[in-house]
């Protein structure tokens, strides 16, 4: 789970203020970490876990009756869960290493492989990405490998695609079995579908682009426009052609569309999410959405008013993020913790974390299970992982991914062109990526 | 008539002020007593069309928050208590007691008051891993976990606060001379002259002091969530924090949370407000 919280200046701060310390910590620990002589080969021992998912009592159930089910297997090891929210998983992780005293279980987002890995923090699995693959889509498995080595394995997914409502469809005398395929059709459709009252107030967004954090939507419009966040060799790619022209769609709905007015929503509004609501015709949301429909508009879902479509230009893509789990590289109880993240990330146990917060499986085979087969929404992104595409991919990630959502405002809000915020970010995210090496 | 008009425009200001302030919480409470669908629905709500009492329970089942308001009821009575007693030593002695570097002294305890929070963090948590004696440690403080994921650091770096210092400094200092030297003349030493002739006349410092470590150390969140892994030693904006997850919020549980969590501060607040406005008033600060 990757998602950027709602950001301030002072969580940003924080951010930086862990990763900077994190830099401080890799120094400390310098390269990989061997395998040390405490180091026990024997599936026992005390395993340090933290964790940003099963959170709450309903959460905490669920682990529970995993580490009852697993140590049942190995009754010579203990876990100590230590529960925490992704907003604050990055400062948590950054002061234990920093002590010396670092989890020996991490559970993480997808992106935070590289960062984590490149400082030697990170215990090689010692697991075959090309077996891997035979239980995972190839795209599941890559966030969990950097150079070569298996760091993580899957555990759930989170993802964006678009969703529409064909009952607004029909309305605006559009076909409610197509979706829009291409970039100039979601714009088109998204002018249909707008709906001003008489004093010019938007009363319907043709297309919500707000609803999820904007650099997920960014992204997820990036990788269809056929862009790339950064180049095999770790450079900056996200300010290509294609790329801006990700954020000139953007830029297009908001401003000279006005298929949506900045500020009509937000990620998590309390006022709730449009398009459940009837606000908005078409969004880019997250699989969870379905879980608002199914809450707030149940009449929609029993009369299959609400399609998906994988957002399309150059290419079909999905955005991907997720947890995945990691063990550190200087745990001493190695062995147990690999089998631990082996246990969360094969089927029972992962099918009941992903249905505990509605996610979506990353195991091929779970495409079969009742739970898949009766959320429409994880059907439809298990069945197009193949277009799947992940955030991360360089050492900085973390240090990078906060400064996008204020380029991307400054371009929708119009105080810089496209191209402009995007090359403006490309010089910090090339600054960053300069001062780690 | 000019004053009564006057008068009338004053209250008026004032009535529009204190509503500003007051709205937020009503909307607070009033979210707590909406069901999910209507909190979240388009256009809001002012009243709940079904009062949802039930929000209440199910918050507190979501989280063991039993345990948080305990455990931020200890921490913030520690802290408190702590604060105002060293605090009003502290700021006795850079008020009253002449010494070599006095003035000096107090421009470095200042300056710590513009360290960011963030800053501090890991140095922090290493002094607290590396506290000898404590957690399995050794006397050069290897080997164990030291203050983590115990009481001692959850209480103690957060005992004593610049700002605390600050205000009791300038509270002494504008005690009249004449006191401290009939006190002196009459045979009183030092401490004596501390606790029993200046002290109780600052109870407004004391006031405000209490209810800023209290409210500060009630709101505390990260050093919390970091220096502890155990969930019987978490605190109570921990727990609300549970009800923000990454792709949903729980508003109606958690403003129901929030609601309980504002109680304590809001019970303080009555309870010293008058004091409290005395020592804004006289220290100069606003």
């Amino acid at each position: 789970m990757d998602r950027q919280p709602a950001g301030s200046t002072r969580r940003q701060f924080g951010q930086r203020a862990g990763l900077a310390m994190l830099g401080l910590v890799a120094v400390g620990c310098g390269g990989p970490a061997p395998a040390k002589p405490g180091q026990s080969d024997k599936v026992t021992g005390e395993i340090r876990m933290i964790t940003p998912i099963f959170e709450g009592s309903d959460g905490a159930k669920v682990l529970s009756g995993l580490m009852a089910d697993f140590t049942k297997q190995y009754p010579d090891v203990k876990i100590v869960p230590d529960y925490t929210t992704y907003a604050k998983l990055n400062e948590k992780l950054t002061t234990s290493l920093a002590s010396g005293r670092p989890y020996d279980v991490m559970l993480m987002g997808v992106g935070w492989i590289p960062p984590f890995a490149a400082k030697g923090v990170l215990a090689d699995l010692g697991e075959s990405e090309s077996a891997l693959t035979s239980l995972y889509s190839e795209r599941v498995v890559a966030p969990g490998v950097y150079d070569g080595k298996v760091y993580a394995r899957p555990i759930m997914l989170d993802t964006r695609y678009g969703y529409y409502r064909k009952d607004l469809f029909k309305q605006a005398g559009l076909d409610p079995e197509k979706p829009p395929t291409t970039f100039a059709e979601i714009r088109d459709y998204a002018r249909k579908l707008t709906v001003r009252d008489g004093s010019g107030k938007l009363t319907r967004a043709g297309i919500d682009i707000l609803g999820i954090d904007l650099r997920q939507g960014f992204e997820t419009l990036m990788w269809a426009a056929g862009g790339d966040l950064f180049t095999p060799d770790g450079k900056v790619a996200f300010n290509s052609p294609k790329a801006v022209s990700a954020l000139q769609l953007m830029t297009d709905i908001i401003r000279t569309d006005k298929s949506e007015d900045f500020g009509f929503t937000e990620p998590g509004a309390a006022t709730g999410v449009p398009i459940v609501q009837g606000r908005a015709a078409m969004m880019l949301g997250h699989n969870n959405t379905w879980q608002e429909f199914e809450q707030n508009a149940p009449n929609l879902v029993k009369d299959g008013q609400v399609g998906f479509f994988v957002v399309t230009g150059e290419r079909p893509a999905l955005f991907q993020g997720g947890t995945i789990g990691a063990v550190s590289a200087k745990s001493k109880q190695q062995a147990a913790a690999k089998e631990w993240v082996k246990y969360l990330a094969s089927a029972q146990p992962s099918l009941r974390a992903n249905q505990q917060r509605g996610n979506v499986p990353a195991l091929k085979s779970l495409v079969s299970s009742e739970y898949v087969q009766k959320n429409p929404a994880v059907q439809f992104a298990m069945k197009n992982l193949d277009h799947a595409y992940s955030e991360g991919g360089v050492p900085a990630w973390l240090q990078i991914r906060g400064d996008f959502k204020a380029a991307i405002e400054s371009a929708l809000l119009g105080k810089t062109t496209p191209q402009q915020a995007l090359d403006d970010l490309a010089k910090k995210a090339e600054a960053a990526i300069a001062s780690g090496k | 008539m000019r004053s009564s008009k006057s008068e009338v425009v004053l209250h008026l200001v004032l009535a529009i002020g204190a509503l500003l302030m007051i709205v937020p919480f009503v909307w607070m409470v009033l979210s707590s007593l909406k069901s999910h669908t209507e909190i979240t629905s388009y256009p809001p709500t002012w009243l709940p069309r079904h009062w949802d009492f039930g929000n209440y329970p199910e918050a507190l089942k979501f989280a063991p928050f039993g345990t948080y308001f305990r455990n931020s009821l200890i921490i913030a009575t520690g802290h408190t208590v702590l604060n105002v007693a060293l605090a009003s030593m502290a700021g006795y002695s850079l008020a009253r007691v002449p010494f070599r570097g006095r003035s000096a002294l107090f421009v470095a305890m200042l300056a710590t008051m513009m360290i960011p929070t963030y800053t501090k963090i890991v140095p922090q948590y290493l002094i607290a891993k590396a506290m000898p004696f404590f957690g399995g440690n050794d006397y050069l403080g290897r080997g164990g976990s030291g203050w983590l994921d115990s009481w001692w650091a959850l209480i103690v770096p957060g005992a004593l606060t610049p700002l605390a210092i600050f205000l009791f400094r300038q509270f002494y200092l504008s005690l009249p001379r004449e006191l401290e030297e009939a006190a002196r003349i009459d045979g009183m030493g030092e401490f004596g002259i501390y606790a029993k002739v200046m002290t109780p006349l600052i109870k407004p410092a004391i006031a405000t002091v209490a209810l800023i470590t209290f409210e500060n150390s009630w709101n505390n969140f990260l050093w919390p969530l970091i220096v502890t892994t155990r969930d019987d030693l978490r605190v109570i904006q921990v727990g609300l924090a549970a009800f923000q997850q990454s792709e949903r919020t729980y508003w109606e549980y958690l403003m129901a949370g929030t609601t309980l969590a504002t109680l304590p501060m809001i019970v303080l607040f009555l309870l010293t407000q008058r004091y409290f406005v005395q020592g804004f008033a006289n220290s100069g600060i606003k």
